[in-house]
């Protein structure tokens, strides 16, 4: 290694001066307002000047963590851009009346306090977590029956798994208007009824759970065909010498081996059944009644994620929506954070 | 050997791969800063035509150019945000002409179908990428306050009464047509029937008029007398905001604004209205056609009427738009759920708008223009739009507009009130008229009470 010079390091701070420099005039102007056409450009020089001073920085004690930064910098900026800003600007609206427009007052936690006393939106939250609950033990026994059945020897297997899978190609808005088309026009024809299942409020949200575990059964099963694929064969062959009948194979030997798949799926379907949104738009827009506690709700089927669209955008109330996303978020980041944990001790044990 | 030919082949595709990594890194900030730049831009592109995306950039230039030069031009190049997607062509033939006129340019973003202009318009204005005049409907103009232009004094002004004027800011909106909403019908099947539609003005001719109707279903080849669907939805827009709009406005003058004020102040209600007019929503939803009434969709309604199926439609004179569409003569009636109600609701259901920070003054020279006969060409024999104006010579192909201008005429006509509700209230109240349609709510009283609690809920969270 050279040691380090006088001239790269003049070099590298006048560098740094003019990237500082030129970073912060042209945030300047922006924020001023101003209509100099240029600025972008300034602004990215800016950059580059900074990232070449901290690159030629003679310094060896710390070169290691500047390159690393540097590496590191196009995706940490993007995560900073796409994620973390509007995080903290969401959570900063939801404290004002923000229109979508202009933010008139700051006005605390009125939204917040306002949210847990909106019947409808407690009636949104009510119903997420009785969709996730039954999603949950529906998908993944639907996918591990499935999967049982694609792990098995019939003819015909790289078929059925494809088709058990393909549904979940195809995008929720896409499917949602699909089966809007064969409630209405196909399943009364069959169960003889007058009316869609789509136009009561209890049908209607037996309808968005059959959509959505024909579209996320068939990925689920993916899942679990991997699991059941792990197990040694030498196992389900010596249980096979001891007599095990299939059904012993199955409670005793196949789910206690693939414990770990089964989290994972529990998992997954939960998080990503609170998340639900595209199916309850195309197949019901949130409608349906309910008659409940002197209260006439006219949202039967607007679950969480729906509930705050519909808030901020139809209803043209962003800050309330925002408020409602952050509870939202908390909700969701709770979930996680006990997913992580949970995962993580049963690889523990295993 | 092998394995060193291998190390220097993986070392120097790792080298490779550093500076591609060390030039992208600059080259990204780069694209990261013209992304942000021009965001609203590539979103407005996808929307409208590439015609209209190239137009928009040369417009675009055109306008950094001059404020570069900081010249204030009478006139210059401008942008309009449309909400139609229907009208996109035809205003786009709009703009090409107004340059062949007058060399000013305007060019036309299209926003509609599912995304909405207002929320468009919202990203728009937080990119700082504002069109100079933009389309906005009645109860948007507080969303606005203070940043539109007043247009008062302008030379339309004095040749329409369809003017958007607000407390605050003025006259803001202009009015680019006319819209109509009652009970349309198909004048063949009601001729054919022995009913006159001038005298379906109360409750009792319009019960025995359906009564008529629904007997003589075979011999007119009807399948139902109406033809109303209360699917919520998809179609909660027609009955949330244009039926609900009959009972803010239906019998009222143009400028009576009882019901809406009365809505607007916590949701209240008139309960004796409101029952009389359930009663009459109960009366369509017994002579409405059962496989539309509770899961229909919009194509079937319209397709239904236009195919002669039903004798009256529950929409306005968008769905019948060009007379071929149509083999029969239609016309517009009143809801008349009480005893001498004689209007329908006309009016311009949404305006342009001049943003007060944009190009006022071109903006402003662009409306005057739109107002003259050879903008009114366009936009009343090509678009199919009703004109506002009461000097334009042009008849529109509407279908509907005999009728409607009937009743314009006669001053029968009663304002769009019904955009003046709450945001989000449609989403609400098309709930009760479908439980109505479906049968879980019994009755008039029942809808009355159940509207009521829906509504007031809703004023009041």
């Amino acid at each position: 290694m050279k040691t380090p010079s006088a001239s790269k390091q003049v070099m590298s701070i006048l560098f740094l001066i003019a990237g500082v420099a030129l970073v912060v005039w042209s945030l300047a102007m922006d924020i001023m307002g101003s209509g100099v056409s240029y600025r972008g450009a300034t602004l990215v020089l800016g950059a580059v000047g900074i990232i070449a001073g901290l690159y030629f920085y003679p310094t060896i004690k710390h070169h290691r963590t500047i390159i690393n930064i540097i590496f590191l910098f196009p995706l940490l900026f993007a995560f900073a851009v796409t994620v973390i800003i509007p995080l903290v600007l969401g959570i900063g609206y939801s404290f004002t009346d923000w229109d979508g427009i202009r933010v008139k007052n700051a006005v605390g936690f009125a939204n917040y306090t306002r949210m847990f006393t909106q019947a409808s939106f407690l009636w949104s939250i009510f119903i997420t977590f009785l969709f996730v609950v039954f999603n949950m033990i529906l998908v993944n026994l639907v996918a591990f029956l499935l999967a049982l059945l694609c792990t098995s020897r019939i003819k015909g297997l790289g078929f059925f798994r494809a088709a058990y899978f393909l549904p979940n190609l195809i995008g929720g808005i896409v499917l949602g208007y699909i089966w809007n088309f064969i409630f209405s026009n196909v399943v009364t024809e069959l169960l003889n009824t007058q009316y869609s299942m789509l136009a009561d409020t209890k049908t209607a949200f037996l309808a968005i759970i059959i959509v959505y575990i024909w579209q996320y059964a068939g990925y689920i099963m993916l899942i679990y065909i991997t699991g059941l694929n792990t197990i040694p064969g030498d196992v389900l062959e010596a249980s096979a010498i001891d007599g095990a009948k299939p059904l012993q194979t199955l409670f005793e030997i196949k789910i206690p081996m693939i414990a770990p798949t089964i989290t994972i799926c529990t998992f997954l379907t939960l998080t990503s059944a609170f998340k639900q949104f595209d199916v309850n738009l195309a197949l019901t827009n949130g409608t349906g009644s309910v008659d409940i506690l002197d209260n006439y709700l006219t949202n039967g089927t607007e679950m969480l994620a729906l509930n705050i669209y519909n808030t901020a955008v139809i209803k043209n109330e962003y800050a309330f929506g925002e408020a409602k996303a952050v509870l939202f978020f908390i909700i969701l980041a709770c979930v996680s954070i006990l997913q992580v944990r949970i995962s993580n001790k049963k690889e523990v044990e295993l | 050997m092998k394995k060193k030919v291998l190390s220097i082949l993986l070392a120097g595709t790792m080298v490779l791969s550093m500076t591609a990594c060390g030039g992208s890194n600059s080259t990204s900030n780069d694209t990261a800063a013209d992304t942000a730049d021009s965001t609203a831009e590539t979103a407005t592109e996808e929307a409208s035509t590439e015609e209209a995306a190239t137009e928009e950039a040369s417009t675009e230039e055109a306008a950094t150019e001059e404020t570069a030069a900081d010249t204030t031009a009478a006139a210059g190049a401008i942008r309009l945000l449309n909400g139609k997607p229907e009208i996109n062509d035809q205003l786009l033939e709009l703009a090409e002409l107004y340059k062949t006129e007058t060399g000013n340019e305007v060019s036309i973003e299209t926003i509609g179908g599912d995304t909405s202009a207002g929320d468009e318009l919202k990203k728009m204005y937080q990119a700082d990428n504002m069109p100079d005049i933009f389309v906005i409907e009645a109860n948007q103009a507080t969303t606005w306050d203070g940043m539109l232009a007043d247009l008062a004094g302008e030379e339309w002004t004095d040749k329409t009464g369809f003017e958007l004027v607000d407390a605050n800011m003025g006259t803001i909106g202009f009015p680019y047509t006319v819209e109509a909403t009652a009970l349309g019908y198909n004048a063949d099947v009601l001729k054919a029937a022995g009913v006159d539609p001038a005298s379906l003005t109360s409750p009792a001719a319009w019960q025995e008029a359906c009564e008529t109707l629904d007997s003589k279903k075979d011999e007119l080849g009807i399948t139902a007398v109406f033809g109303w669907c209360a699917e919520p939805a998809n179609l909660g827009w027609s009955s949330g905001t244009h039926v609900f709009g009959q009972y803010l406005d239906a019998g009222l003058k143009a400028d009576d604004t009882t019901y809406i004020d009365m809505l607007n102040d916590g949701g209240k209600i008139d309960e004796d209205r409101m029952t009389k007019f359930a009663e009459f929503i109960g009366m369509m939803n017994k002579y409405s056609d059962p496989n539309l009434l509770v899961d229909g969709t919009y194509d079937n309604q319209v397709a239904g009427f236009k195919d002669g199926k039903y004798a009256f439609i529950t929409q306005g004179n968008w769905c019948v738009t060009s007379p071929e569409d149509v083999s029969f003569e239609v016309g517009f009636a009143p809801y008349a759920f009480e005893d001498g109600i004689n209007t329908i609701i006309a009016g311009p259901p949404s305006y342009w708008v001049a943003y007060k920070d944009g190009n006022v003054d071109a903006a402003k020279a662009f409306f005057n223009w739109c107002a003259g006969d050879s903008a009114q060409d366009i936009l009343v024999n090509k678009a199919g739009l009703v004109s506002p104006f009461d000097d334009c010579q042009y008849e529109a192909t509407n279908p509907f507009y005999k009728s409607m201008k009937s009743y314009i005429d006669a001053g029968n006509y009663s304002g769009w009130h019904t955009m003046l509700k709450k945001d989000g209230l449609q989403n609400e109240t098309c709930q009760v008229f479908a439980d109505y349609a479906k049968g879980t709510i019994a009755d008039a009283a029942e809808f009355t009470d159940k509207i009521s609690k829906v509504i007031a809920g809703y004023y009041n969270n």
